[in-house]
């Protein structure tokens, strides 16, 4: 009982990991229509940028968490501003975007090869909370607390943001609306700029934490999470944070548990499995809305 | 001729690939010309290649055999894939076809009686360039053809304003499930001649690499017309020798820019005849203006 | 019975989005061989209807019949081989088509070749091909466009686009033309060349039904009308008798006591 709740923390710890990643790949893809390879490599580079935060400049943890996520939020301003504004007036559709989402996911890949000297990374132990948090017989490391944490206030508030703000309203109105966009008004450059920021703060988060739990920080950081946050989006509907983070936080646990109680061979499997069983049952994921028909 | 054999040496493999990618990128061109972005043509690849690879491998079959197979297996998928994928939205569906392609490679993973698994698969046939060049000539004229046809243009119109294209009677559900069979069939060919050009396959083969290759070289390329894929592979398999000719450390990072900017500066790609009709156009315009010009002189 | 002659009926048709309702139970008759206007302020629901009948869009009750078939069911395409075709509102032509190409894509319900013989160009294919080729070029010649015909369609002016519109819908042969404001964006003799291809095409045995928002357009072109607001109908019939009930000039110029009132204010 008490190994059964351990590893059910320990996947709902992982789920939180792939489900605050794939919410800011979710939001780009809802609210800019953008299909986003390079997703992955923000979380990459936030991980590199926490993790020399803490060896060149001896920060403390939260200032590390904050540099990743920052790092990660500009990082994607960024590769929006030079990869996709330009073809906003285009129209190119979903294309053009991806195909610069594809060179910078090859560049920034790459560049953080060199950055990391081609080896995986792991940050000094003392630079973290490391302790064990003592709940009656059950032993939860506090990295594993303060994941789950994140991923609830960062739903939430993402949610809340979207529903309730007027912002929010913005972004929901923007959603693929290629005239909007282009256009530029200053609402719709808000929208993209904060859409880009969040996305791209939200996956340093996942890469800054997942870095420091899995002790990977490297460009296959980002690859994994990609992969895992992927299937969160698709089986959660990408337009609902909430589905996003419920399938994040299933798809964690069904995977630890079929590592433990099944076979380690059949984790990923199973994982696919269940995406290909919501692609054929409801495509539309958790959550996802009905779509509209243009006439 | 000894010129020849020396380029040949040196480049005969980047050909070989173009011809191979070309072949991925044509069958991704086949759904993108009615509208769909689908990344499944690794799903038809991969296919295509492990069936090409074990007919030949176990049973002896040879190539000439095992190509038509390849292509008929990676039809049979694409009948599947339509069926289930094409009521999806387009976003939905470049979703679902992205993670079709990651279901794949670890079905491959877990069937190692059919793909050998992580271990993968020996080849022992190898395809000849010259072959292959005649695979892909083949499959040319049939786009052409089909460019040429009702079909080239009903897709056309599909692919634009399927909405509009539905009242002239067009059905777009129809159109686009043959443009999935096209996609399959060539597909299922591109995999198997990458079996029989590596001569070694696994499941790691057919995965976002390709799909990312063949998406890449079909919008480089141009997607509004048949020589655009075939343009753009042959551009994008060259791009990486290139680059490590030139700038060897960082020769990657090189690639990912040169990709940039030319989506940056020619977003509909490098062939692309609506570019030349708006110059027509424009030509038009400025003589009919001189033209006008040189009238109102003669009358002053 | 009024549907005897009648080749589309709309009956207590219903369109609500999203529990609005842009159409609210509209019945409607449009006679064989008639030019019937379709007439009623913004947003009253005419395009929708358009849409209805097209089947861009499924009625949330019911029923519409044309030529004996039930068309509320029908998709697009399906709707499109009865005989019925359409222009838009905004202009929507194929980019990067030609003109002529634009029409031959019309003409695809009266190719007369199946897609296969046409991919394998087989002779007979190819004269079909041919003939098709050539009945679209006559076609862009009805609406003056023939000059034009090699021309990427979006450089052409907005009046052209318009005309070609007309011509690509034309190229299925249809027996109901819908036509949504078609002469939008037009000088006053680009509107008089399009009613009189209008009275050509009703005189050569076709139907059609226009929205027009021009009055004096409505009483020269049309035989009768519907009047809609807010989605149902108003008045209907003759068109000059239409225009002048109180009830239409209402609808379209607000109440007389209005205007008096804000005259009264200044
Ligand atoms: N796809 C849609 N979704 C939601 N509402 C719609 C949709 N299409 C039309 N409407 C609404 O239905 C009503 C009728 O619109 P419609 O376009 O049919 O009017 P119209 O009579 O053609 O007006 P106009 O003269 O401006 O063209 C409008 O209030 C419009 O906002
Ligand atoms: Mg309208």
């Amino acid at each position: 009982m008490q190994l059964f709740v351990e590893q059910l923390i320990n996947g709902w710890a992982l789920g939180s990991l792939y489900a605050l990643f794939g919410i800011g790949f979710g939001l780009v893809f809802s609210t800019l229509g953008i299909l986003n390879a390079a997703h992955g490599t923000y979380a990459s580079w936030a991980a590199i940028a926490g993790y020399y935060a803490v060896e060149r400049f001896g920060v403390p943890f939260p200032v590390a968490i904050a540099a990743g996520v920052i790092g990660g939020g500009l990082l994607a301003v960024v590769v929006d501003q030079i990869g996709f504004q330009p073809l906003r007036a285009k129209k190119t559709g979903m294309l053009g975007a991806l195909i610069t989402s594809i060179a910078f996911w090859i560049i920034l890949d790459s560049l953080a090869g060199f950055a990391t000297g081609q080896q995986s990374l792991a940050f000094p132990a003392a630079s973290y909370p490391n302790q064990m948090v003592v709940m009656g017989p059950l032993r939860v490391p506090q990295m594993q607390i303060i994941t789950i944490v994140a991923l609830l206030v960062c739903t939430i508030g993402i949610h809340l943001l979207i529903q309730k703000t007027r912002i929010g309203a913005a972004m929901r109105a923007v959603g693929w609306n290629e005239v909007a966009a282009a256009l530029g008004g200053v609402n719709a450059r808000m929208v993209i700029l904060l859409t880009a920021f969040l996305a791209g703060a939200t996956s340093g988060l996942a890469g800054v934490l997942g870095g420091i739990s899995t002790s990977n920080v490297s460009f296959t950081l980002g690859e994994g999470l990609m992969l895992k946050g992927f299937a969160a989006v698709v089986v959660g509907g990408y337009d609902d944070v909430r589905g996003t983070a419920i399938a994040g936080i299933c798809l964690g646990i069904i995977e630890v548990f079929v590592a433990q109680y099944i076979s380690t061979s059949f984790r990923d499997g199973f994982t696919y499995m269940l995406l290909l069983a919501f692609l054929i049952a409801r495509p539309r994921g958790l959550f996802g809305s009905a779509s509209f028909v243009r006439a | 001729m000894e010129t020849f054999l020396d380029l040949w040496a040196a480049y005969g493999s980047t050909v070989t690939f173009a011809m191979v990618n070309a072949l991925f990128a044509l069958s991704t061109y086949a759904v993108l010309s009615t509208g769909v972005l689908s990344f499944t043509t690794v799903v038809f690849a991969a296919v295509g290649g492990f069936l090409a690879a074990q007919l030949s491998g176990k049973f002896g079959l040879p190539l000439w055999a095992a190509f038509p197979a390849a292509a008929l297996g990676g039809g049979f998928a694409a009948a599947v894939v339509a069926f289930a994928f094409l009521r999806l939205e387009s976003h939905w569906m470049a979703l679902a076809s992205l993670a079709l392609v990651l279901i794949t490679r670890v079905t491959a993973l877990n069937a190692p009686a059919l793909t050998g698994g992580v271990n993968g698969l020996i080849v022992p046939v190898r395809v000849e360039p010259l072959e292959l060049a005649i695979l892909l000539a083949l499959c040319t004229v049939v786009f052409w053809r089909l460019h040429r046809s009702w079909f080239g243009l009903a897709s056309r119109a599909v692919r634009e304003d399927a909405a509009v294209a539905s009242t002239m009677g067009i059905s777009p559900y129809r159109i686009q499930f043959i443009a999935f069979l096209i996609s399959g069939v060539v597909g299922g060919l591109g995999g198997a001649a990458l079996a029989f050009t590596l001569q070694f396959i696994s499941p790691e083969t057919y995965f976002i690499g390709i799909a990312f290759t063949m998406i890449a070289s079909t919008v480089l390329g141009g997607s509004f017309h048949w020589l655009g894929p075939i343009i753009g592979a042959a551009v994008f398999t060259a791009l990486p020798t290139t680059m490590q000719a030139i700038v060897p450390q960082i020769e990657d990072v090189a690639k990912g820019v040169v990709l940039l900017l030319i989506m940056i500066f020619l977003p509909r790609g490098l062939i692309d005849p609506r570019a030349w009709g708006l110059k027509k156009a424009a030509k038009l315009r400025e003589e009919t203006e001189a033209k006008r010009a040189a009238e109102r002189d003669a009358h002053a | 019975m009024r549907d005897a002659g009648s080749l589309l009926v709309l009956d207590q048709v219903v369109k609500t989005f999203g529990g609005v309702a842009a159409v609210g139970g509209l019945t409607a008759h449009v006679r064989q061989g008639s030019v019937h206007g379709l007439i009623g302020p913004n947003g009253a629901g005419k395009t929708t209807v358009i849409n209805l009948i097209t089947g861009l869009f499924h009625p949330s009750a019911g029923s519409i019949r044309f030529n004996g078939a039930k068309l509320e069911a029908m998709a697009p395409q399906d709707i499109a081989a009865t005989g019925i075709s359409r222009t838009y509102q905004n202009v929507r032509l194929f980019s990067g088509m030609t003109a002529l190409e634009q029409v031959m894509t019309g003409c695809y319900l009266r190719r007369g070749v199946s897609l296969w013989s046409s991919f394998l160009g087989l002779p007979a294919a190819s004269s079909a091909w041919r003939s098709t080729r050539e009945q679209a070029l006559h076609l862009l010649d009805r609406v003056a466009m023939a000059h034009r015909a090699d021309e990427l369609a979006e450089t052409l002016s907005y009046g052209e686009q318009r005309r070609i519109e007309i011509a690509r819908a034309l190229g299925s042969d249809p027996k109901l033309l819908l036509l949504d404001e078609p002469t939008a964006g037009m000088n006053h003799s680009e509107a008089e060349a399009v009613g009189r291809l209008v009275h050509e095409l009703r005189d050569a045995g076709l139907t059609i039904l226009m929205v027009e928002h021009n009055m004096s357009l409505v009483t020269a072109f049309c035989d009768s009308c519907t009047v809609m607001n807010f989605g149902r109908l108003l008045a209907e019939g003759d068109p000059k008798t239409c225009i002048a009930d109180p009830a239409v000039q209402e609808a379209y110029f607000g109440r007389k006591n209005d205007a008096d009132r804000i005259q009264a204010l200044r």
